[in-house]
């Protein structure tokens, strides 16, 4: 089988990490802070989050604990997404045989073939497999990156809608497939028929145009598990590993360096103010909220935040949402809506999903798929924390992707036979 | 996205699309309508366009229950009685168990 070439670029320049906070917003007064810290606090201190330049008097103190403070609800709102479509990886590879089956199919990306009887030959193919993939993710994402400069946005849009129909109608389909076969269930076409039509079109509408922020995060949970299941099946072995190094390398220099096409990507979006696809990017989308020179809107949005604090997940409805006044009645000239929520590209989720998969349907046993599992969401904590720090898009796959590698091969050559030899023999430390 | 960012006439012109939208065979669609709007329409203070906001979701939850209703009675047809259809049964299934007839 060979799959089109409109999911490969959709994924990799999606392998970027921002911090989705827009320029600095003019706070309200300071003298509110003082009848009622407790409460007003956290509303005071997120306001002022938003400066980064010279405020009322900015306390530095204040700010950096709000950093970090925020810093981690924000890993928590990614380690949420990231562990669910690991699990839904690591549980289809477990249960369904489909996806682990050997095959002789390979797509075009990676044309060298793994049977080979020396090992040299086979490490040399997988470097070949690799070049040729890397070269294809380039050359897709400098395409993208040149369409977008030239604002030909229709036509990325058109790529994009076709990319996504075929995750969402002919991936789930052959899943949904593989799924009653593998529970040796009869089902039929019409209701098939229904339900893919449903899933698909409903996701289209949801990840393209409006919809729940709770549903679109979902279904591109979905689509990167599915996209992730894809590549584990049709990865020949050696050559995944090869590709995750070499990707992680890629994604380093596209995102950091200054020609970088991701780097580019991302600072035309920003000069023209405007997102990037949203079937690119995970959004997390936490809390808005209104800078605003009136007190009465102050009070109740002290309680929202306080709301927003006991709730903290994934869900957009607990955020604070800015007062109902402050879309009619009040001046909309100073009023300025900030979305503090971190966006995580939608190829790090497959790349994490494929590495985690990987693990675990090739590995020894649980130990192995844990291990990887914990090294990525370490990775993507240090990540997060550096986000905090450098205030700027960052490359989300390096870090992780290396833990996961290191943990994979140590753990699964070194660890797992010193437990089942300690187990074997009884020895227990 | 946000419903609470959104204006009124916005979100009534959302639950009517995606009321409208439903019609093209899509029960999911109307079920999204109803849980996402159930808040704005029966829970929230009343404001002007509440009530036809309250309309749609009674008519998509309504259309929902009817595509359930039928789905269900499909399914539980097909389930008992494919074996029995022979070759038509055949011909409709999409997966054929192994090992039971």
């Amino acid at each position: 089988m060979t799959t089109s070439d409109s999911e490969e670029d959709s994924y990799d320049e999606r392998s970027a990490l921002m911090s989705s906070e827009t320029p600095p917003v003019p706070s309200y007064q300071p003298e509110q802070s003082d009848p009622d810290p407790s409460a007003q606090g956290p509303v005071l201190r997120r306001a002022k989050s938003s400066e980064r330049g010279p405020g009322p008097e900015p306390e530095l103190d204040e700010e950096e604990e709000l950093t970090l403070k925020y810093g981690a609800k924000h890993v928590i709102m990614l380690f949420i997404p990231v562990t669910l479509c690991m699990v839904v990886v690591v549980a289809t590879i477990k249960s369904i045989g489909f996806y682990t089956e050997k095959t002789n199919q390979r797509l075009i990306y990676t044309p060298f073939s793994e049977d080979e009887v020396s090992v040299g030959r086979r490490l040399l193919n997988s470097f070949l497999n690799s070049i040729v993939m890397i070269s294809v993710i380039v050359v897709m994402t400098i395409f993208l990156v040149m369409l977008y400069k030239y604002r030909c946005y229709k036509f990325i849009h058109g790529w994009l809608i076709l990319s996504s129909l075929m995750l969402l109608f002919w991936f789930s389909y052959l899943y949904l497939g593989e799924l009653f076969k593998n529970y040796n269930l009869a089902m039929d076409f019409p209701t098939v028929g229904v339900l893919i039509w449903n899933f698909g079109a409903v996701g289209m509408i949801c990840i393209h145009w409006k919809g729940p922020l709770q549903l679109q995060q979902a279904y591109l949970i979905i689509i990167s598990a599915l996209m992730a299941l894809v590549f584990i099946k049709y990865l020949p072995e050696w050559s995944t590993w090869v590709i995750l190094g070499a990707i992680s390398i890629y994604d380093l220099v596209a995102v950091l360096s200054p020609k970088g096409p991701l780097r580019m990507l991302v600072e035309t979006a920003q000069e023209r103010n405007e997102p990037i696809f949203p079937a690119l990017i995970y959004s997390s989308g936490m809390a808005w909220m209104v800078g605003m020179a009136n007190p009465a809107e102050g009070g109740r949005q002290q309680s929202d935040a306080e709301a927003q604090e006991a709730g903290g997940s994934l869900e957009a409805e607990d955020s604070p949402d800015p007062p109902a006044g402050a879309q009619g009645a009040c001046p909309s000239g100073e009023d300025q809506e900030e979305e503090s929520g971190v966006k995580l590209g939608l190829g790090d989720f497959i790349f994490y999903s494929v590495l985690v998969g990987k693990a675990a349907a090739t590995g020894g046993d649980w130990n192995t798929t844990l291990a990887c599992f914990v090294a990525i969401l370490i990775g993507l904590c240090l990540t997060l924390l550096l986000l905090a720090i450098f205030k700027k898009a960052l490359p989300a796959l390096p870090i992780s992707i290396a833990f996961g590698l290191v943990f994979y091969f140590s753990t699964d050559y070194l660890v797992q036979p010193f437990m089942d030899n300690l187990a074997t023999n009884q020895y227990y430390i | 996205m946000n419903l609470e960012r959104v204006s009124n006439e916005e979100k009534l012109g959302l639950c009517r699309k995606y009321y409208l939208g439903g019609f093209a065979f899509l029960p999911f669609l109307w079920l999204v309508n109803v849980v996402w709007f159930f808040q704005e329409a029966f829970i929230k203070p009343a404001y002007t366009e509440q009530l036809q906001i309250k309309a749609y979701v009674k008519w998509s939850g309504l259309g929902l229950a009817i595509w359930v209703a039928v789905l269900t009675t499909w399914i539980t047809i097909y389930q008992h009685y494919r074996a029995q259809w022979g070759e038509v049964g055949d011909y409709l299934s999409f997966t054929i168990p192994l090992g039971i007839p």
